[in-house]
């Protein structure tokens, strides 16, 4: 059997055809997963934006020995339901802070109520139309505004929407990382410099080897138990502290830094260790003195990557209890915190706009951290790297 | 004495101990040096052996007090535990001075210590692993010891009924009818990992192809890094996303059509999920088909294949156990995956293969169980340490095969860099 | 020796956890997700105008707070638990038995239970009766006993619309259905032909009743989502989200806080929190709490808690329980008999 040539070079051309499709099939498959991605972040700024500011009303307080009795009575009367209720349940202590402000109406900026704010954002608020007339008037007469809200960023969590932030997770979220990086770094490098410069190749290396891999593999949530089990019911730490959640994350990350800082060791030219060896050092001094300096860049682009993966995770910090109303900053490892995942998945679930608002505000915030964070792992690793 | 006041007395001691032997044995060692004498080692190192046989004892013995209070409920007073320390580490100091001798082999001692730390610390990860096994397992035990296994793992009804009152004696006079089949949960997590399968698997295998093979050097390094941050987002915000986007999306998109979806369907969860793990799939199949030796490509475009056909019959083939590895770890990564459905997926055991019901997994029902109620007697709390216990034996499975199909790769074409 | 101060660090963090016998400050409140947004309301205002930290408080659901209440006394265990039902003799006898012997019970208002859907269709009028052949896993056919045939609501009675019945509603670990199952199932079965006269509590688990976890929100986001369901929660989170869904009226009563506080409306219930004594004075804001907790600021007729769903006790009793919570009461087992 035989083909004319004109057969085989149309052969030929759909041959490549089929080259040229698999390539473009390639090509959009990356395509779909980076649309993917800016759909994603599209959706959580749309959503989270109006997060970043809250509406606030301009009107006349009276500090008067009434409004320090009751709160309420520092306000006109149309506009006592559209103030927030947290705003003036913090009069009496202003008050008693400030002697001078005592006997003064003065005329400021208040936080306005969430469904206030919702309105003023143009969404749908319970305001009744009574209370939707005054507002009217009053953003025509620009006492009533968006401005930027900083209380997201200054307050804890807060059953008034209005007066809800990220401070007291952020707060939580580092002491929580302090007490993972306290834990997993010099653990994960110690094994890592074990396994990678001291171990025989024998029977019990190999397990450690096998066990390190699996355990990068175990679902984070298991972790969980283990923390409940191990930290809270045996040793008697206490519940929903960043000590337990810290040394919880510690182990789950211990894996990410125990490989990448076998591979930074790793791609330390044997020739140095030669060197060192043959100049006199002991083993523990060739590691010291030039293994780990020259690998230190390589090391820490993992710890940061291992940090940042646990600064995202929340299921194993339900099980320790560190999902709770806490509105409070910690300020010690023993105290009971929440972190900012575990602050987004409470909101998560309040079913109110503003909280949908807020989480998706966090979401961002959270995001930036993470992206600053590889951002600066990425750098250090083309800063120092060094090829042999 | 407030306990944050002994710790920092205690770290005091420690520390102070530590600097006194450092520059007693330093100090020691040069003199008997200047002597004349030849010695094993540099005085420096002299110095750190006496600070290591002062400190080192007296932390050890406030780490046992530590577990002691912790473990045995033994009560020990601060005063008594600083004046313990403080003799321990008096005593080792004037054992290690007394050792600062020429013929002491200080470095060697320092470097015997130096390993068992470090083998100790290499221990912790294989503790780990116990402490996990054996959190689980005990409660699972007592599980078990109440509802049997062959039930347990066969059984399509999952209906904890009121075992959970029971428990707590509240159930008085009611018959208990709790049913504890997990075959349920099981489907609702494999559907939603195929699901995931089904969406990855091809993205980023075809996504692996272009950037081996035909992306120029300056989309790879972008690229590259861009699908990594699909895997570094948080798991809560993929579920919030979920949740609250993907999951009402589906709805309206499956209504007029007159199909009606409930909105924790499974589909939500799957999709999310399967685009979380793309990079998992991406960039260890990237790795290894740039890792298949470039003679195979060369042997085959000499024959006169395509590139195209190059791809389809050479290089993919080779590199099948990696990417097979590849999936079997993005697939153990699913499995265990929590906040995602714990948001988005259902809280009903459902057997059904209609993905756009809704299904609960074995993760949902871990942590309703264990956030929901503490009674750890109950056999609807006790339950969550049985699944967590299915769980951590699949997904090690899963991790083994994978390990082995990735070494055998790997010496098949001595590719080093896996 | 930089590695070896490395590891002394990490050492001295466990050390540090040992700091559990310290003298904490912030209270510690655990239990049922009914009344946690009360208690983290009062919590919140707590830490706003006074110098106390604010509480933290979990929500754990009653049995599981009282698990961990009941756990012992010391620093590691909660001040203050939240329950939406009493405490049961059991729960009691296990405190006592792990050192937990002075507690103070305190009511703090009630919560109806509301059968609720989306306000798209407007109220509806139903009995116990009818919910009970909703949701009961068996249900009486010519008298016998057989696996719960409904699958419409017009098919239990004909005078009820023509749609799928869809129930989402507290899991079994839930205070909340402990009370439905007590409320609605137990006292109309026991009226009814085919049970008995015994009460029946057992729920149909063939997908007509969704548990759907012990966040009661969640089970609103559903019924906005899916407006042919029905949610079974708290009073209070109905008065909360009365814009998006509306309450069944069960045997002819609206669910209406003047219903609720008379007894009137068939399906209520009373909240409580119980006050370990014991920590008193290792934790001074467990006492300003209560007072403000019990302040006619709060659980008054005017007070803050109403307007997020809180059911005032009457005027007296507010009078007598405020004494007695003040007084630290002891709760005694013969109490919890009554």
């Amino acid at each position: 059997m035989s083909h004319s040539f004109d057969d085989i070079s149309a052969q030929l051309k759909g041959r490549h055809r089929r080259t040229k499709r698999l390539k473009f099939m390639s090509m959009g498959a990356l395509a779909l997963a980076a649309t993917f991605l800016v759909v994603f972040i599209g959706d959580m700024v749309m959503r989270g934006y109006p997060a970043f500011q809250q509406a606030e009303l301009h009107v006349p307080v009276t500090y008067s020995e009434q409004s320090q009795e009751i709160p309420l009575a520092a306000v006109e009367e149309d506009v006592r339901d559209l103030v927030s209720r947290g705003w003036l349940r913090q009069l009496p202590r202003d008050m008693a802070a400030d002697a001078s402000l005592m006997g003064q109406t003065i005329d400021r900026w208040v936080i306005a109520d969430d469904q206030v704010d919702q309105y003023l954002k143009g969404h749908k608020s319970h305001l009744k139309p009574k209370q939707t007339a005054v507002l009217d008037r009053m953003i025509e007469n620009g006492t009533a505004e968006l401005k930027f809200n900083i209380n997201f960023f200054t307050t804890g969590d807060s059953k008034l929407p209005e007066y809800a932030g990220i401070w007291s997770a952020a707060m939580g979220t580092i002491l929580t990382l302090l007490v993972t990086l306290a834990f997993a770094f010099p653990v994960g490098v110690l094994t890592a410099v074990y396994l990678e410069e001291f171990a025989p190749d024998n029977r019990f290396t190999q397990a450690i080897e096998i066990n390190i891999n699996n355990l990068a593999a175990v679902p984070s949530i298991l972790f969980g138990l283990l923390g409940l089990a191990i930290f809270i019911n045996f040793f008697g730490m206490p519940r929903s502290s960043p000590l337990v959640g810290g040394l919880t994350l510690g182990l789950m990350t211990l894996p990410v830094i125990i490989i990448t800082t076998r591979s930074a060791l790793r791609s330390v030219p044997d020739t140095i260790r030669q060197a060192a060896f043959g100049v006199g050092c002991s083993r523990w001094q060739v590691v010291r003195d030039h293994v780990l300096p020259l690998s230190l860049p390589g090391i820490l682009t993992g710890s940061i990557i291992g940090l940042a993966q646990a600064m995202g995770e929340t299921a194993p910090l339900i099980i320790v209890g560190m999902v709770a109303f806490i509105p409070d900053a910690p300020t010690a490892i023993t105290q009971a915190a929440t972190v900012l995942p575990a602050q987004i998945f409470t909101w998560a679930g309040e079913p109110e706009q503003a909280y949908v608002e807020r989480t998706a505000a966090g979401i961002l915030v959270l995001l930036s951290v993470l992206i600053l964070l590889n951002a600066a792992a990425v750098m250090l690793r083309k800063k120092f790297e060094r090829r042999w | 004495m407030q306990t944050q006041q002994i710790f920092l007395f205690f770290i005091g001691i420690v520390a102070l101990a530590g600097l006194v032997a450092f520059f007693s044995g330093r100090s020691k060692a040069q003199r008997v040096r200047a002597s004349g004498a030849e010695m094993y080692a540099q005085p420096d190192q002299y110095g750190w052996f006496t600070a290591i046989s002062s400190a080192g004892p007296a932390l050890l013995v406030g780490l046992a007090a530590v577990v002691a209070i912790a473990t045995a409920d033994i009560d020990i007073e601060g005063m008594q535990l600083l004046i313990a320390s403080l003799v321990v580490a008096a005593v080792g100091l004037v054992i290690g001075l007394a050792l600062v001798k020429p013929d002491f082999h200080a470095r060697n001692a320092i470097e015997t210590l130096i390993r068992y730390v470090l083998i100790g610390a290499a221990m912790i990860s294989i503790v780990t692993t116990f402490g996990i096994l054996v959190s689980i397992i005990f409660e699972a035990i007592r599980f078990f010891q109440m509802e049997s296994f062959w039930t347990f793992i066969t059984g399509t009804t999952w209906d904890p009924g009121n075992s959970f009152q029971m428990a707590a004696g509240r159930g008085e006079g009611v018959e208990s009818t709790a049913n504890f089949g997990a075959v349920p949960l099981f489907a609702g997590t494999f559907m939603i990992t195929l699901i995931a399968m089904l969406v990855a698997i091809p993205i980023g295998l075809l996504a692996a192809v272009y950037m081996a093979e035909f992306a120029p050097e300056s989309v790879r390094t972008v690229a590259k890094p861009v699908l990594e941050v699909l895997a570094g987002i948080p798991t809560v915000v993929y579920g919030f996303f979920a949740a609250i986007t993907v999951a009402p999306l589906i709805v309206d998109i499956f209504s007029p059509l007159g199909i009606e979806a409930s909105y924790n369907n499974a589909l939500a969860p799957g999709l999310v999920m399967g685009i979380m793990i793309i990079p998992f799939i991406s960039s260890l199949s990237d790795d290894v088909i740039t890792s298949v030796p470039d003679t195979m490509r060369q042997g085959s475009l000499a024959l006169g294949m395509t590139h195209g056909e190059t791809i389809r019959n050479v290089i993919l083939p080779a590199a099948l156990p990696g990417i097979i590895s590849a999936s079997l770890l993005a697939m153990s990564r699913a499995l265990g995956e929590t906040m995602i459905v714990v948001m988005a997926a259902g809280m009903r055991p459902n057997l059904t293969a209609n993905p756009l019901e809704d299904m609960t997994t074995v993760t949902v029902r871990i942590v309703a169980a264990l956030t929901g109620d503490q009674e750890f007697a109950s056999a609807e709390t006790l339950s969550a340490f049985a699944l967590g216990l299915v769980l951590f034996v699949v997904t090690l499975l899963l991790n083994m095969v994978s390990v082995v199909l990735i070494r055998r790769f790997r010496e098949k074409y001595s590719a080093n860099n896996l | 020796m930089k590695a070896f101060l490395k590891s002394g660090l990490a050492v001295a963090v466990i050390a540090a956890s040992v700091g559990a016998a310290e003298a904490r400050e912030q209270l510690r409140i655990v239990g049922s997700s009914t009344v946690y947004p009360f208690s983290s309301y009062v919590a919140e205002e707590l830490g706003a105008t006074s110098d106390f930290p604010t509480p933290v408080i979990e929500s754990t659901g009653s049995g599981g707070g009282m698990k961990l209440f009941c756990e012992g006394v010391g620093d590691s265990t909660p001040d203050i638990t939240n329950a939406s039902r009493r405490m049961k003799t059991s729960e009691f006898e296990r405190c006592e038995e792990n050192g937990v012997t002075d507690i103070t019970e305190a009511m703090i208002g009630f919560d109806g239970i509301a059968f609720a859907q989306s306000v798209r269709d407007g109220s509806m009028d139903l009995t116990r009766e009818q919910i009970t052949l909703a949701v009961a896993a068996q249900v009486p056919v010519d008298g016998k006993l057989v696996d719960n045939p409904y699958t419409k609501w017009s098919e239990i009675d004909s005078s009820l619309p023509d749609r799928k019945i869809t129930v989402y509603g507290p899991p079994s670990t839930s205070g909340t259905r402990d009370a439905f199952e007590e409320l609605v199932m137990e006292v109309s079965t026991e009226e009814m032909e085919g049970y008995g006269g015994e009460g029946y509590t057992n729920i149909r688990q063939d997908g007509h009743y969704i548990a759907a976890g012990e966040n009661d929100n969640l089970i609103i986001q559903k019924l906005v989502e899916n407006t042919e369901a029905f949610g079974i929660f708290g009073y209070s989170f109905l008065e909360e989200n009365a814009d998006k869904v509306v309450g069944a009226s069960i045997d002819g009563v609206q669910p209406e806080a003047d219903a609720i506080s008379s007894g009137e409306y068939p399906v209520s219930r009373s909240l409580f929190y119980y006050v370990k004594n014991q920590h008193k004075d290792d934790v001074p804001a467990q006492q300003a709490y209560n007072d403000l907790f019990m302040s006619e600021k709060m659980i008054g007729e005017l007070g803050y808690l109403k307007g997020i769903g809180l059911i005032p006790l009457p005027k007296e009793e507010r009078a007598t329980l405020r004494e007695q919570v003040a007084e630290r009461t002891k709760l005694t087992l013969a109490d919890l008999q009554k």
